[in-house]
């Protein structure tokens, strides 16, 4: 066969691929930050007294969790528009796949941050005369999202990955360009070796910074 | 200033409330006992709304606690609440803690409700422990600023739930000493115990809830000097042998 591992292509590479890291980084971004707040408001509907409100928000989560992402991504391109008439940019609609996505997880995670605070916290602040809603935003919120940030990483980290599935919707992103490289030059193993390690250089980072934030977290105020 | 009628409370198929009448007046002291799962604390727990209850009526300090109508969270804030458990906010200091309900409830601005909160640890002991926070305190620590944090409020009332039943026994004095000191400066107080010795020198009145209703009740000294009901006799029995 003869293999040769060629370092040159790995550092040839390693350029090239910076368009689609930074396609990566803002479909990432952008979609956790429609998915975070997506994920509050349907954790909190999950949370509600009303029937209705929380059985709309758990047939969201359950319809997102019980189907495959890849499957979603081509429904939302290539099936919605046909339905409505309306084409959408890959870019956005890669956007709005994570955070509809991630959406349906974070709000798991703010439901389960929730309930596991002692209940004696609401009591304590009803006895005091707060508000349900007071009770939940100076007492319950603050307490849960510390509880939040090491599972809210994971998903970070989950949705960061799964930008690479918008290949199949042709996003320039991180994958697809590695797979652009390879169609030129034919060096697989170097190609998708590098593009790995990026991947890989991106999610360390999230890590990290989420150490930091639980560090800081703790050090004021603990438990 | 509270007047029970006729209290009933059913958990599921559980009745454990069976007809519980109870007038509280102003200023006074009134400790309820009882073997536990007798009732004594969800009592308790119905006077601030903390269980809906089944049947019956509950007036606090003139309002009907059981009419829609009436905001639950204003009658809330003129009863105190004292749990077993403290129910401290962890992620607030000691400070924030007090003066979280005269700043959001009462709507008193932050340097007056500062003043306040400092003046009532003061007052329970611990006006040094501004700063810290509820982890770094112990248990009787805890349950002291939890009365504060009551006491913040100005409430008519408080009510205590089993107060001092979480803590080490070395620390049960300090918390009955700050209690003693709220009889004595005439506040209406609610107390369900396992303190007869506390019951004994602070109540002006005992009473005895067995089996969802109440089975005695009289002044301390003939309460347990001379008590009548055989499941009283019963109960006092069993605590004395225990200490």
């Amino acid at each position: 066969m003869g293999f040769k591992f060629q370092w040159g292509v790995v550092l040839e590479t390693f350029p090239l691929l910076l368009s689609g890291v930074k396609l990566t980084i803002i479909i990432t971004i952008g979609g956790l930050l429609f998915g975070f707040v997506l994920g509050v408001a349907t954790g909190l509907m999950k949370l509600s007294r009303s029937l209705p409100v929380r059985s709309l928000a758990g047939a969201y989560v359950e319809a997102i969790r019980g189907t495959p992402l890849i499957v979603q991504v081509m429904f939302l391109y290539f099936g919605v528009p046909m339905a409505v008439g309306l084409r959408i940019r890959p870019m956005t609609a890669g956007i709005i796949a994570i955070a509809v996505n991630s959406g349906a997880y974070i709000a798991e995670i703010v439901r389960g941050a929730v309930q596991s605070i002692d209940p004696g916290q609401i009591e304590a602040g009803r006895s005091i005369g707060l508000t349900r809603a007071q009770t939940m935003r100076y007492i319950i919120w603050p307490q849960a999202f510390r509880r939040m940030i090491p599972p809210l990483g994971n998903q970070f980290i989950i949705s960061l990955k799964d930008t690479s599935l918008l290949v199949v919707i042709g996003v320039a992103e991180l994958t697809r360009v590695g797979q652009e490289i390879i169609a030129v030059n034919f060096r697989a193993f170097e190609v998708w070796l590098t593009v790995g390690i990026v991947y890989l250089m991106m999610t360390l980072t999230i890590a990290r910074f989420l150490r930091m934030a639980e560090d800081r977290l703790a050090q004021r105020g603990k438990r | 200033m509270i007047r029970i009628e006729n209290l009933h409370k059913r958990f599921g198929g559980l009745e454990v409330i069976r007809g519980i009448d109870l007038h509280v007046t102003p200023g006074e002291v009134v400790c309820i006992i009882g073997p536990s799962g007798s009732g004594k604390s969800t009592v308790l727990r119905c006077i601030n709304r903390l269980e809906e209850i089944t049947a019956g009526r509950i007036i606090v300090d003139g309002s009907d606690i059981t009419d829609p109508k009436t905001n639950i969270n204003q009658v809330r804030a003129e009863a105190g609440m004292v749990f077993q458990q403290f129910n401290l906010f962890p992620h607030m200091t000691v400070l924030q803690n007090v003066t979280l309900g005269p700043v959001k409830v009462r709507r008193m601005k932050r340097a007056a409700a500062d003043t306040l909160g400092r003046e009532l640890l003061a007052k329970v002991g611990l006006a040094e422990k501004t700063g810290s926070y509820p982890d770094q305190l112990s248990g009787g620590q805890k349950q002291r600023v939890a009365i504060a944090r009551s006491l913040a409020l100005q409430p008519k009332v408080m009510l205590f739930d089993e107060p001092t039943s979480a803590l080490d026994p070395e620390l049960v004095g300090e918390v009955l000493e700050v209690m003693k000191r709220l009889a004595a400066e005439g506040m209406t107080m609610v107390v369900v115990t396992h303190e007869m010795g506390f019951a004994r020198e602070v109540a002006d009145r005992v009473i005895f809830i067995d089996q969802g209703v109440i089975q005695e009740e009289g002044p301390p000294k003939a309460f347990f000097s001379n008590p009548r009901n055989p499941r009283l006799k019963d109960f006092l029995g069993r605590v004395v042998a225990n200490l």
